[in-house]
């Protein structure tokens, strides 16, 4: 066989170089000289190959003559497949997810997850017992997937295998408790898998302390292959204390605990005695399992390892000088030591320390204290990303770190609105000193002016590369000049990559938290934060909050509304852009609309109703006249309405633009209806859907907010639609659907109920020209940046289209205001003596 | 003398309505009379033809999540 095989692979050289010398006589001899080498080097690799062909062959050969294999599923058998399995009669429906070989254990009932060894996903069984114990672990080592009630999804990733050794998991223990829980052995793949991304993550660390920079590691080995490498070797600081060290220069110290960090708003005490009683209490349960017992032992075992880091080891450390650090930390980036980095707040002494700390009023929730516990789990401050949902206190997870911490701290949010919230937040929760608290934004100037302070800014004030105002050129050369000891980035994932390492790379800070709902992206930049930021800490679960009464519990609904049949004519006509303002206008979908804020109203909810269209929320809004609230709505008549929305009985329902989506705080809110969407945005619908989820009646006995999204039916909407709620599908919200609204017919008043009427509103929406069709632009929270800062200087010109008797009236067109914008009548009414004396002189 | 043409009923909803005289409109001879938004005279030997381009059409408005993993999966484990 191989003697056959070898002249084959001679031919194509041979092929060639003939091809050579057609083109050029000159290399004639040449070529035949390559010509007698090439046999002698292929007949080399020909030894070579020999004895491995010969196995494969003779393999081949074996499996070819059973003959219930065909050719097509040879190929797709994965190697770890043991060779006598035999596909049965639906196997080739799986093809490569074909697991049936797996062997079971024989105790598999008690163990809740299965592995899969292809693509690293786990699947949990969250009904069983020890499901809370898994829950925990897995969201430590791998990234949730899905979780609604019955079964969970997890995905074992690089980045997730990085977090979990960034909290101080070791590679053995990972895929000893993976095997523990697991029903059937964890497949050799995965376990290579765990091994590499392990390997070298997270075994070096940058280590800020006593205000030098130390490149710091448990093993010695690694340090020296680093002090080897010649760009990293050659930047290492000699110093006086290195005298003191070993040999090779490497100073050993104890390696950091938790010892007698407390993180306030938690109490030690109280603590140690939790994780007694949940350690006797996991016992109790498991008592008639001795599996289950065996699985408790060495989960509370990794977990406790993760928590103090075997106290008694030490680790190795040299120092680099501050300037180059970032050479350092990207060569180790370029040889696949990605470095971890850690301030060391406590021995910082060349920062001054901020009074700040939280009123002894404020309690901390227990998932608020497991997320901190992961940033500050071994004494010293990690950077990285917190994953909470909207309303579930991510601002008061931000302030206890910074009150940890207790060093000037920087926080920076999406817009002004939150800006002052934050500031807000940072006077109720905690005992800093106002005049310590200073804002920097387009308004606002000032400065702290002690030695340390906090500053709340935004993205695109610091981020800003075009010409500033002397006054904020003066601030930014104040930040910029300081170091910080830590930085809060709000709602991290609507940052332009770009914007954030100008931000980053802005600030001199040495700990950075992340704080967002939903961590995920259109675009697939979620990989840029990891390295930006840090791994992600912590990801709670929706769920297990809403049903311990930390967020309101939400029943989704999904409204099919019916294109009427003239819309969907010119539907089927019209371009894309042009389409989606008829979906959004389609009369259905108004009188759902209409129907179902009567229904909330009489119910008593608070409701927002959302539109990304502008001009579809000022059609809906004037027409059902109620107030509105978007991009170009003056800053004074937009905190009036808020204010209307949050005390006023007669006000229960506004509407919002994209400028609604994030940050607006309006507890008083509990029904939502959306009707029209950044097409297929996940984020958006969560970040909605938080709107509600702070509902303050939430802990009311059989409390339920309401989440509607209008589509209409058999457009391009319906595949958006399915597509947004992927997301919170994942998070376990079910999406009921609504195909009638039961008594829409008989409602009084009903908008466009005859076909006049609807006729009369295709003409119009017809009537406008493409750019109505487009979302808003600017003060939404993605373009926020882009845009923001120059939508008010852009001129906005409209082109119509009329003829010169129709705009002179000749075409009987007469112009009455039906529907009066209502944001004016929440105006402010006047005194009495002005009314009667100017108002209305004036009026004469 | 009075000509009979066979044609065939079909009712449905308003938008599906719409869409078959969107593709009458495209390939002719499909739709004999259009009686109102609900109901239509249609050619009977074009039925399966209408039903499968109905078929396609309205598949684009469906939303498929494994078009997306198929995506990823690879990236994973390789």
């Amino acid at each position: 066989m191989p003697s056959e095989a070898a002249p084959i692979r001679e031919a194509k050289p041979n092929k060639l170089e003939n091809l050579f010398s057609d083109d050029s006589s000159t290399d004639d001899t040449d070529s035949e000289n390559d010509q007698l080498i090439l046999p002698a080097a292929s007949s080399r690799k020909r030894q070579k190959l020999a004895p491995k062909t010969q196995e494969a062959i003779k393999k081949i050969k074996e499996t070819n003559d059973d003959n219930e294999f065909e050719d097509g599923e040879l190929v797709a058998i994965p190697l770890d497949r043991p060779s006598d399995f035999i596909p049965d009669a639906v196997s080739h429906i799986f093809a490569n997810s074909d697991f049936s070989y797996l062997k079971l254990k024989p105790d598999h009932s008690a163990r809740p997850i299965w592995i899969s060894p292809s693509d690293g996903k786990i699947y949990l069984e969250s009904f069983s017992p020890l499901s809370e114990q898994a829950q925990d672990f897995l969201v430590t080592i791998a990234e949730p997937v899905s979780r609604p009630s019955f079964m969970h999804e997890y995905k074992i990733t690089t980045h997730s295998l990085y977090a979990a050794v960034s909290v101080g998991l070791e590679t053995d223990d990972i895929i000893s408790v993976l095997n523990r829980l697991s029903k059937v052995p964890v497949a050799k793949s995965v376990i290579e898998f765990i091994k590499a991304a392990t390997h070298s993550y997270g075994k070096v660390k940058l280590v800020l302390k006593h205000n030098r920079y130390f490149v710091e590691s448990s093993s010695a080995e690694i340090l020296r292959m680093l002090l080897k490498d010649d760009v990293i070797g050659k930047l290492r600081l000699q110093s006086v204390d290195e005298a003191n060290g070993a040999a090779d220069g490497l100073v050993e110290t104890e390696a950091p605990k938790q010892g007698d960090l407390v993180i306030p708003g938690t109490k030690k005490n109280h603590e140690n005695k939790n994780s007694k009683e949940k350690g006797t209490d996991t016992k109790n349960d498991s008592k008639n399992n001795e599996v289950v017992e065996g699985v408790e032992d060495i989960y509370a075992d990794v977990i406790a390892d993760a928590e103090d880091e075997n106290a008694d080891d030490t680790v190795h450390s040299f120092e680099v000088a501050a300037e180059n650090v970032e050479t350092v930390k990207k060569r180790c980036q370029e040889i696949d030591y990605p470095m971890l980095e850690e301030y060391d707040f406590r021995n910082d002494t060349r920062n001054p320390d901020l009074e700040i700390d939280l009123k002894p009023s404020t309690q901390i929730r227990p998932y608020q204290e497991k997320s901190l516990s992961k940033m500050f789990g071994n004494g010293r401050a990690r950077s990285g990303i917190i994953v909470l949902p909207c309303g579930a206190g991510k601002t008061l997870v931000g302030i206890t770190a910074a009150c940890t911490i207790r060093k000037s701290i920087i926080v920076l949010c999406t817009s002004s609105v939150s800006v002052m919230q934050w500031r807000q937040q940072f006077l109720q929760w905690c005992t800093i000193q106002p005049e310590n608290v200073a804002v920097f934004t387009s308004e606002n100037k000032q400065m702290f002016r002690g030695e340390s302070g906090l500053v709340v800014s935004t993205y695109s004030m610091v981020a800003n590369t075009r010409n500033r105002s002397h006054d904020s050129q003066k601030v930014m050369d104040f930040l910029t000049s300081r170091e910080w000891g830590f930085i809060i980035l709000d709602e991290v994932h609507v940052v332009p990559a770009a914007m954030f390492r100008r931000v980053v790379t802005a600030l001199a800070t040495h700990a950075k938290l992340g704080l967002t709902a939903t961590l995920v992206r259109e675009d697939e930049k979620i990989s840029d934060l990891n390295f930006l930021i840090g791994p992600k800490m912590y990801e709670a679960n929706w769920m297990e909050l809403s049903q311990k009464g930390h967020i309101a519990k939400v029943q989704c609904a999904e409204v099919w509304c019916p294109m009427t049949s003239e819309f969907y004519q010119e539907y089927l006509r019209e371009s894309a852009r042009k389409r989606m303002l008829l979906y959004i206008m389609n009369p259905t979908k108004f009188q759902a609309c209409q129907f179902l804020i009567q229904y909330h109203e009489s119910r008593g909810d608070k409701i927002i109703v959302f539109s990304d269209n502008v001009y579809a929320l000022q059609e809906y809004a004037l027409k059902l006249g109620k107030p509105f609230i978007f991009g170009s709505t003056p800053q004074q008549e937009r905190m009036n309405i808020l204010q209307n929305f949050q005390y006023n009985d007669r006000v229960s329902t506004i509407f919002l633009s994209k400028v609604g989506d994030t940050s607006i705080d309006l507890p008083e809110a509990t029904c939502l209806i959306q009707i029209s969407s950044h097409y297929g945005s996940r984020r958006q619908e969560a970040q909605r859907l938080g709107r509600i989820l702070r509902a303050k009646r939430r802990n009311d006995e059989g409390f339920n907010a309401f989440f509607y999204s209008l589509v209409s039916k058999d457009t391009q909407e319906m595949y958006y639609s399915t597509k947004r709620q992927a997301f919170l599908v994942d998070q376990g919200y079910a999406f009921k659907i609504i195909t009638h609204l039961h008594g829409m017919e008989e409602l009084p008043n009903l908008a466009y109920a005859s076909p006049k009427e609807r006729r009369e509103l295709l003409q119009e929406v017809l009537l406008k020209n493409e750019e109505a069709a487009g979302v808003e632009m600017g003060e939404d929270a993605d373009n926020l940046i882009g845009h923001g800062v120059s939508r008010r200087l852009k001129s906005s010109s409209v082109k119509n289209q009329a003829s010169m008797a129709g705009l002179a009236g000749g075409e009987d067109m007469a112009y009455v205001e039906y529907s009066r914008n209502k944001n004016k009548d929440l105006g402010v009414s006047h005194h009495p003596f002005f009314e009667k004396n100017y108002y209305r002189r004036r009026k004469r | 003398m009075a000509r009979a043409i066979k044609g065939m009923l079909i009712e449905c909803d308003p938008s599906i309505k719409s869409l078959v005289v969107r593709i009458d409109q495209d390939y002719r001879d499909i739709v004999i009379e259009e009686l109102d938004d609900t109901h239509l005279l249609i050619d009977p030997s074009k039925l399966t033809f209408i039903k499968k381009e109905l078929n396609r059409i309205l598949a684009d408005n469906a939303y498929n999540p494994f078009d997306d993993e198929d995506a990823q999966a690879a990236a994973v484990l390789g």
